[in-house]
């Protein structure tokens, strides 16, 4: 038995569930605080969905066949509701997710949870200026430096397709920094 | 227009931040929260409380059906039916009858009809009854 298959028998054992739980809180909580936080950008936010991702991984364990490793399932569900909080939230407001998005990069000026100057707002806005899967492919790999394959597994897409969305991303970015 | 390469400047960093000790405390909180989202035991048995309220709902009209289609049945039996009934089903003879008559129905029964006298000849000859009627 491999680690990864030791770790999840413990976390389905209700006698080592808990112990076993708090273990991947305390190694996923910060790689995915950032990996929601990029997507949802604002922190009160993030701090939801990221305690959605945690419930929804400690209630469907059991669902979890393996086919996956442990690291890219966690990570694609927090993806997945990171994005549905976005279109749910662009919804209720009756606005595109594309103009939430820069309404909150307008607001990360006076966000006490962001430090960052104008650089870091132009580029949020380049960002912002993408595709969705291409954002996603930027974020993961230049904030979160996730290797290629590790975004692969994630994603489902191959890592040939990956570098091509990354290259045209970064390409896009600098463009529009220019421009601006 | 001057140059910008994403790769060959600095990295620039996201600039997010996060409330201090936010982490110690999300994780606290999050193992509180949990034991209350675990027990299934509760949603499974709320199921199947509904399917067996369900399942009672159902067995109950059934139930009812027959009773209500008998008590439609009653609503249909007409004066005929019960007289043949009465005349051919059961075993009350005229004796019986006669017994359950009051004066006043007979007074009601007893009401002047024109007959011939050949009429009544007949009708003595072929009744037999009729002696024993007479005789009461």
């Amino acid at each position: 038995m491999s680690e990864e298959e030791e770790f999840i028998q413990q976390l389905l054992n209700p006698k080592t569930q808990n112990e076993a739980f708090q273990k991947l809180l305390l190694a996923y909580q910060k790689p995915l605080y950032n990996h929601i936080r990029n997507i949802v950008l604002n922190h009160d936010d993030t701090d939801d969905v990221l305690q959605n991702t945690f419930i929804k991984v400690f209630q469907h364990l059991k669902k979890f066949k393996g086919e996956s490793k442990l690291f890219s399932w966690i990570y694609r569900i927090a993806t997945n509701e990171a994005l549905s909080f976005l279109s749910q939230k662009a919804k209720k407001n009756g606005i595109s997710s594309e103009s939430l998005q820069n309404k909150t990069i307008d607001n990360l000026k006076s966000d006490p949870y962001f430090d960052g100057d104008d650089v870091q707002i132009k580029l949020h806005k380049a960002i912002a200026a993408l595709p969705e899967k291409q954002q996603l492919v930027f974020k993961m790999k230049y904030f979160e430096e996730l290797k290629y394959e590790e975004i692969s597994e994630i994603l489902g897409t191959s890592v040939g397709a990956l570098k091509a969305s990354y290259h045209h991303a970064v390409k896009k970015i600098e463009v529009f920094i220019i421009a601006d | 227009m001057k140059e910008f390469k994403l790769e060959n400047k600095p990295k620039i960093e996201s600039g997010f931040k996060t409330p201090e000790h936010y982490f110690e405390n999300f994780s606290e909180k999050l193992m509180q929260n949990l034991p209350a989202n675990e027990p299934k035991i509760i949603s499974i048995f709320q199921r199947r409380k509904k399917s067996l309220m369900i399942a009672a709902a159902i067995l109950i009209m059934a139930l009812m059906v027959p009773i209500l289609y008998n008590t439609t049945a009653n609503k249909e039996l007409d004066e005929a039916t019960l007289e043949n009934y009465l005349s051919y089903q059961t075993n009350m003879t005229q004796f019986d009858l006669i017994n359950v008559l009051e004066s006043e129905d007979i007074d009601n029964i007893n009401t002047t009809i024109a007959l011939e006298d050949k009429t009544i000849e007949d009708m003595m000859a072929t009744n037999p009854d009729l002696e024993l009627l007479l005789n009461e």
